[in-house]
């Protein structure tokens, strides 16, 4: 294979690869490198980036250095470069995820809302179980009322994602809080260099544009990117307006350093139709698509600023990042009509006034991380040693009100300060006694902080005072007897847990390496559950998987395989309660399955095609833990390259892609299964000098299906007297929806 | 591993469709036919109508206990019964009367029945119709008492408020829903569920002389003597009172049984 130097120089990629660098997971973060690279088949062999394009222009020369790469952890760590896959129709980042295998994304809270995301078995919820971060800055949101990790990706750009890396499991000691089904982390950037502008116009006045820029002659790390989007969305009640800008600099520290200031900003107002009742939509009563309540949706915010620096000096490799998040969010749910308000004799007598509830989270989160990695050689091998932090604080503040029907809220049910740390320090040594071994272990103890404020502390009261009862006032400052007390209280805690982590690698023998990885983690509780000096405040997680990876360049065609068994238990696992319109503790949880992965890559095309199956259980009865699927199937597939024909003396490039996914029927409470989901997208683009049109269809198959299908108790007045028993819900999967593009390229590459 | 990944296990129970019944009791006659009984006050009893408005029927998984049935509707227990499309149901009858529509049930034992006596909302003191129509004939030592009633429960249902710190205390759906009457069922694939409601207990302890109070009844055209009727308010005759009394009774009036096979009407 060719490699293109100056390609690579003007992309910014010379790999100044470091001693204790993996080369394969450099190659990762490579132009044109091999993707969703098995990383333990590639920590032993590097491979030559493939051919890019020539570039229109390109400077004399420009010196941009390579970040270190971290190390992998094993078969389950999933290095994936979005590449030519780009070209299948995704409408939010958070979809890149279903690169990996066993992801399934749902989302029943709206355009606005974090999608749901099921991996590996887990109902991760928004990401409460998944550790989701971009360029290392966190996007898991410590006490948030909704779900304790809630994690929104909205605020991110598809266009610039370019890379992601997905680690199932705890098996590297850099994951942190939340990574229990494991981790992953999205990589920005942007190749094209210059300007450009993109229009799309589309099905349910759907419209977006889309502004990017990256100064030719800097790297893929520099660029700028602005969105304005706006729907009415299928259905009812699903319409959204939102706007985006990523931006980032990259410039040179020292001969051997170089450092990156980023900022994001994001804002969306939006509306939601929920869920609806199966019963109500078999008889008539509702439309697969309507809303029960039009009040839902509401609105987020992201402002983000982060910095970070990398330096190599006297054979150690130095890196420091800080990070300042300023978030909002405010969500109006109602996910059970009628049913929560419940009579209390100290309130004028009522009858359910509607479950409808708003929520506010207002956060503010600051921190740090940071590394030493160095490196020796002993007995002929590379060992390597890490030593990091991190450290984090949030500051949070919660209110959620219930709302009568003419919107008027009529009863306060959360009202919290929270401030939150997280403290982890963690070290890794690299291991290589023999050619083709490599152990790879360390540990990471994070100290959880804990102080919350709440402002409702005293919501009733069994013998109020006579003479100045609390009528029906939410937070109450009376006790028993009228005695007088104030209705906030303050609690706190903390406790710290350690977190062992290692993985062995053999290999590669004839392109295949294997691997067994072990790793404990843990997800911080939520602040309300916190009780004065009461320890252990977090949920723990062990896990331990087995596999193997395949990679194999040939002369037009690069191959990447793996095969993964893993097991994964967690001692108190979270369930969704549609009652708390959050996130509940529940038991102890197993898990175990089998996941494989195939990328494919040549001059014209790029396949991605994964497979997971797994089983879930509770421990103490057995059964099946609702809502994960055990069978989630996903191919994506790209063609490109110059069509036949020139335009006005120009050659016309074309493409062709399309994503395919199958999730089986899941489990559901009560012993239900869910429908089986199979949604198939599809897009062809064709650019011609500057300009690009392209064609998106999403689920071009228009299959009415339910992206979300629950279980519980809810009562939406279709009946004269409260439904009492759990019954079947859905969130309505989007229809066949069609999106027309047209792009402009302008003072640089298109 | 792979066969068994996929589509196996549960995650325990069932949900289950419902049908549901209610009938008068065993021993009743056909449609039409009168109920003789004897009370424990001495009256014979000869019922000629006697229809209650059952709105929907629940079992509840759990058995309440005094506190946590204070002031809420709804138990604080799981619900894994539901019967909700509302039947007038003749008591006369001993043949079962199905409930129009397909209720809903979860596997899982049950140990709490309830009926809601209410054609919509159950806080809704406004709703004045007719939830318990009776009439027929008292008869003790040389009295007769011919009577009819009809009963609702609204706004002349709501107890004064005793305490005014707890205004909230005895909400109008306390009185709408006859709970806790005690069950040991679990819903099963292809079992109807079949409500017994029997109106002598109803009358077990109604004393038709204090419908004297209001006055001796008048004639008719035809020269009979016009029904005592029972009033449709608490505190105004110990008789009236008592059948109110006797409706929501949990212990004795009503009872939740399978159905039979042959069973169905």
């Amino acid at each position: 294979m060719h490699f293109s130097w100056k390609r690579g120089l003007r992309r910014g990629a010379l790999f100044v690869i470091a001693p204790t660098c993996v080369p394969g997971a450099a190659l990762a973060q490579a132009p044109r490198a091999r993707e969703a690279e098995p990383t333990a088949a590639s920590e032993a062999k590097p491979t030559a980036p493939a051919p890019a394009p020539a570039a229109p222009s390109l400077p004399s020369e420009i010196t941009v250095r390579s970040r270190a790469a971290t190390p992998g952890a094993g078969a389950s760590d999933i290095r994936i470069k979005v590449g030519e896959l780009s070209r299948v129709p995704r409408r939010r980042a958070s979809e890149l995820l279903e690169l990996a295998p066993g992801v399934y994304l749902s989302n029943e809270g709206g355009e606005g809302h974090a999608d749901r995301i099921y991996l590996r078995g887990f109902d991760a919820r928004e990401g409460q179980d998944l550790e989701l971060s971009v360029g290392g800055v966190p996007i898991n949101e410590s006490g948030n009322f909704h779900g304790n990790g809630f994690a929104d990706t909205g605020f991110l750009i598809p266009e610039l994602i370019q890379g992601l890396r997905v680690l199932e499991g705890p098996f590297d000691p850099r994951q942190g809080n939340y990574a229990v089904a494991g981790s992953a982390d999205y990589q920005t950037g942007l190749e094209e260099r210059g300007l450009s502008a993109k229009y799309s116009l589309g099905s349910f006045g759907t419209e977006r544009a889309l502004l990017l820029f990256g100064p030719p002659g800097a790297s893929d790390a520099t660029y700028g990117a602005a969105e304005i989007y706006r729907t009415d969305g299928y259905g009812q009640n699903r319409d959204a307006k939102r706007a985006r800008a990523m931006g980032q600099y990259e410039g040179e520290l020292g001969q051997e350093g170089s450092f990156r200031i980023g900022v994001a900003a994001y804002g969306i107002e939006y509306h939601s139709a929920g869920v609806l009742r199966q019963d109500d939509v078999d008889a008539g009563k509702r439309g697969f698509f309507d809303t029960y309540d039009t009040r839902q949706g509401g609105n987020g915010s992201r402002f983000q600023l982060a910095a970070d620096l990398e330096q190599r000096s006297g054979g150690v490799t130095f890196q420091q990042q800080v990070f300042v998040i300023r978030r909002g969010l405010r969500l109006r749910e109602n996910l059970t009509g009628f049913l929560l308000d419940s009579q209390a004799a100290t309130q004028t007598p009522h009858g359910q006034r509607g479950d409808l509830f708003d929520l506010r989270v207002d956060e503010t989160t600051y921190g740090a991380r940071g590394f030493a990695r160095t490196s020796t050689r002993a007995f002929g091998q590379t060992h390597a040693l890490e030593l990091g932090y991190y450290a984090r604080g949030d500051d949070v503040t919660s209110h959620r009100q219930r709302v009568d029907t003419a919107g008027v809220p009529y009863k306060t049910d959360a009202n919290i300060d929270a401030t939150l740390g997280d403290l982890g320090i963690y070290a890794e040594a690299t291991l290589r006694p023999v050619r083709g071994l490599s152990i790879k272990a360390g540990a990471r103890s994070d100290l959880f902080l804990f102080d919350v404020f709440d402002r409702c502390a005293a919501r009733s009261v069994s013998r109020p005072s006579p003479s100045d009862p609390p009528g029906d006032q939410s937070c109450l400052d009376q006790q028993r007897f009228g005695a007088h007390r104030e209705p906030e209280q303050r609690s706190s805690t903390a406790s710290s847990k350690l977190m062992p982590r290692a993985t062995l690698t053999l290999g590669p023998f004839q392109d295949f390496s294997y691997s067994l990885s072990y790793g404990v983690g843990a997800r911080s509780i939520d602040p309300v559950y916190v009780t004065q000096d009461i320890a252990t405040p977090f949920a723990s997680v062990e896990a331990m998987d087995g596999g193997v990876a395949y990679a194999r360049d040939f002369e037009n065609l690069n191959i990447a395989a793996r095969s993964v068994f893993f097991r994964t238990h967690v001692d108190r696992d979270l369930a969704f309660s549609e009652t708390e319109g959050r996130s509940v503790l529940g038991g102890g949880t197993t898990r175990t399955g089998w996941n494989g992965l195939v990328r494919l890559r040549g001059n014209f095309f790029d396949q991605n095609a994964n497979v997971s199956l797994v089983r879930s259980t509770f421990d103490d009865t057995g059964f099946l833990v609702p809502y994960a699927p055990d069978l989630v199937v996903r191919s994506d597939t790209a063609f490109f390259g110059d069509l036949p024909f020139e335009l006005g003396g120009s050659r016309v490039r074309g493409s062709v892609s399309a994503g395919a996914g199958y999730v089986g029927h899941r489990a559901l409470p009560f012993g239900q299964r869910s429908d089986t989901i199979f949604t198939l997208d599809s897009a062809a683009s064709a650019s011609w000098k500057s300009f690009e049109l392209s064609l998106e269809v999403t689920n071009v198959l228009d299959t009415r299906y339910r992206a979300a299908e629950l279980n519980y108790v809810s009562d939406f007045r279709s009946q004269p007297l409260p439904s009492l028993v759990p019954a079947r819900h859905f969130a309505a999967g989007a229809p066949r929806e069609v999106l027309l593009s047209l792009g402009v390229a302008l003072g640089g590459s298109p | 591993m792979l066969p068994t990944a996929g589509c196996v296990g549960t995650t325990g129970g069932e949900l289950l469709e419902l049908e549901a019944y209610a009938a008068g009791p065993l021993g009743a006659g056909a449609t039409g036919e009168s109920l003789r009984f004897t009370t424990s006050r001495g009256y014979d009893v000869e019922l000629s109508m006697a229809r209650l408005f059952v709105g929907g029927i629940y079992l509840n998984r759990s058995r309440p206990t005094s506190v946590s049935s204070d002031t809420s509707c709804t138990l604080a227990g799981t619900y894994v019964a539901e019967a909700l499309s509302g039947l007038d149901v003749d008591l006369l009858s001993a043949q079962p009367q199905r409930f129009p529509e397909v209720g809903f049930a979860t596997s899982e034992r049950a140990l709490t029945g309830e009926v809601w006596l209410s054609r919509g909302d159950v806080n809704d003191a406004s709703d004045k119709q007719p939830i318990l129509r009776v009439a027929g004939l008292a008869t003790r030592a040389d009295a007769t008492y011919p009577f009819q009633g009809t009963l609702s429960i609204a706004q002349n249902r709501v107890p004064p408020a005793t305490d005014a710190a707890l205004p909230g205390a005895h909400p109008l759906c306390k009185q709408r829903v006859v709970s806790p009457i005690p069950v040991e069922l679990t819903p099963s694939n292809g079992a109807p569920l079949l409500l017994r409601i029997d109106p002598r207990g109803m009358f077990a302890n109604v004393e038709f002389a204090t419908l004297d109070a209001a006055g001796s009844p008048a004639l008719d055209a035809a020269g009979s003597p016009e029904p005592y009727q029972f009033a449709d308010t608490t505190g105004e005759d110990q008789a009236s009172d008592n059948l109110y009394a006797g409706m929501r009774r949990s212990v004795g009036v009503y009872s939740f049984e399978w159905m039979l096979e042959g069973e169905q009407e």
